[in-house]
């Protein structure tokens, strides 16, 4: 085979994976959001824009997205704070720094079901071990998935556990490219350890925490498996948010136009989101 | 240590306290895992001793005597399996014909794939849902395949496709000048070389594959065809809530992920570095 036909026939597989995989689920997805469908096989009947005024003039629509942005903003802000510290003490030398460093980690690599079930079984209502150490620390029962506060709270905290370990990593890894003369002449000049984070670390590290809470901000967004499996979006839809109230709709109700006019909407939202995000934060490098 | 100055007593103490907050706080809940899936029924109940035992391992034979969880962890074995091969001919063939040639499309391919990071999972889980059950293979390990690739193949060719631009022309050419066709030189000279990063894609490929609970939920109907995140999450629901073997089954997920860690950590870490990410 020539050169040109070996990447050529490389280049129009990949253009036909892409097609098939990527393009035209989604193109499908966005289409279906103007019919109306009753199941899965049914025919289809045109709609319009019925599916997005419906949805949109909905209380449940906005109760959705604002509970998204709280839950997004939420585990961000705590994934970021701890990442970033957990990486600074990681950063130190100390002795089984390795094992500290690979222990970190772990969580990241459970699976979301590990996690949730591991997460209710320690909080299980008497005997979970989370239970009986708080009660034995003199601290009041807390009643983890019944109150809609406590249920976003909770929702967030097992997701912070769980996806802080990228932050960590990322910043870690990050932090080795800080060349250390930086830091030395700040000593020199008699910073402390607060002034050089916030003077050298920081502002070098800015491009790569701009791609970390970027990504983070997105997946977050996206987050399904988790607010599911502990709370089905409840209780009366407190946790309840886009990716849930699309799945609510066409797999529950078999609104399937709905369903894809929610999904539709919410990356709609995403890309203007990552859209404004880039001006805001422009990725100076090239 | 580089560090010019010494730490005094109090940092030296903060420090090591920090680093044994993170090692709690990061291992006890994998920990407590373990330790409740081999701990004997009545001290499961009642005790609140923080050390394992008294052992048992009556949750591993009844989660493998009575219930699903071998075969749905075969299935878990076959489609994560499948999945990593899949993503990888894909993934290497289009991330190579996009850093070696100048043509139209490649930015289409490029684009598509970094914009399927962004994707919410239902916008491709309605469709696919749609799409399967219309070709007649609802509720089968093949749609699950398929809805995973939609996750790692965008990982992988953008990975890869950072790793074969850093590559220089050069080696290719040298083996074709030595009479090596281009599939040759492919096969021969990059592909080899490029076995570090072919091992990440593996690896997060199969990480989102066999921990994924979304795609599996929505195309999966029936018991039998469930792969083991499901299966586990509906053991919960069922009439009587049975945490030993719950844990049981929770570990013996995580342990093919820590095996694989310990292994391969070196890897894992560069990926992540370098935008390769799970969820």
């Amino acid at each position: 085979m020539s050169s040109k036909a070996t990447i050529y026939s490389f280049l129009f597989l990949g253009l036909a994976v892409t097609a098939l995989l990527i393009v035209a689920p989604v193109v499908y997805a966005v289409s279906l959001s103007f019919y109306q469908m009753d199941s899965f096989v049914g025919a289809p009947k045109w709609a319009g824009l019925d599916n997005y005024t419906r949805m949109l003039s909905q209380w449940v629509f906005w109760r959705a997205l604002i509970n998204g942005f709280i839950y997004s903003f939420g585990t961000i802000i705590f994934q970021v704070v701890l990442g970033i510290g957990f990486a600074l003490v990681l950063n130190q030398v100390f002795p089984g720094r390795n094992i500290v460093r690979g222990l970190s980690i772990l969580p990241y690599l459970l699976p979301t079901v590990v996690v949730v079930l591991t997460f209710k079984w320690m909080v299980d209502g008497s005997i979970g071990v989370l239970t009986t150490m708080m009660s034995a620390l003199g601290l009041p029962q807390v009643q983890w998935f019944e109150s809609p506060g406590a249920a976003m709270a909770s929702v967030i905290l097992v997701s912070v556990w769980m996806w802080t370990p990228f932050v960590t990593t990322t910043f870690l890894a990050a932090l080795q490219t800080v060349p250390s003369s930086l830091y030395e002449a700040a000593k020199v000049d008699g910073t402390n350890a607060v002034q050089r984070f916030f003077h050298i670390t920081l502002p070098m590290l800015k491009p790569i925490l701009t791609v970390i809470v970027l990504l983070r901000a997105v997946w977050m967004f996206n987050k399904f498996d988790v607010i599911w499996l502990l709370t089905q979006g409840g209780p009366v839809g407190a946790t309840e948010h886009l990716a849930i109230l699309s799945y609510k709709q066409a797999f529950g109700q078999f609104d399937i136009g709905g369903g894809a006019a929610v999904a539709t909407i919410s990356f709609a939202i995403l890309s203007l989101v990552v859209f404004i995000y880039f001006r805001l934060f422009p990725l100076d490098t090239e | 240590m580089t560090r010019s100055s010494p730490r005094s007593l109090a940092g030296r103490v903060a420090l090591y306290a920090a680093a044994a907050l993170i090692a709690v706080y990061s291992a006890f809940p994998i920990y407590w895992m373990v330790v409740s899936s081999t701990r004997a029924p009545q001290a499961l109940i009642n005790s609140t001793s923080l050390l394992p035992g008294p052992f048992t391992w009556e949750y591993y034979t009844n989660l493998l005597e009575l219930t699903d969880y071998p075969s749905q962890f075969l299935n878990s074995l076959i489609v994560a399996a499948v999945t990593v091969v899949v993503t990888m001919v894909f993934s290497i063939m289009i991330a190579y014909a996009v850093t070696r040639h100048r043509i139209r499309g490649k930015g289409i391919i490029v684009g598509a794939m970094l914009y399927a990071y962004m994707f919410p999972p239902l916008l491709i889980a309605i469709p696919m849902f749609s799409i399967f059950a219309k070709l007649g293979l609802g509720d089968t390990l093949t749609s699950v395949i398929v809805s995973h690739l939609t996750l790692t193949l965008p990982l992988g060719v953008w990975f890869l496709w950072g790793f074969f631009k850093s590559m220089p022309f050069e080696l290719e050419e040298a083996a074709m000048v030595d009479g090596c066709t281009r599939l040759g030189a492919f096969l021969r000279v990059v592909l080899p070389l490029s076995l570090p990063g072919l091992i990440t894609v593996a690896i997060f490929s199969f990480l989102l594959s066999w921990t994924d609970y979304t795609y599996a939920l929505i195309m999966i109907g029936s018991d039998a065809n469930k792969t083991v995140p499901v299966g586990l999450a509906s053991m919960v629901g069922s009439f009587d809530l049975r945490w030993g073997e719950i844990m049981a089954g929770s570990t013996l997920i995580a342990l093919p992920l820590f095996g694989a860690f310990a292994l391969l950590s070196q890897y894992f870490i560069q990926g992540l570095g370098a935008g390769a990410v799970k969820g």
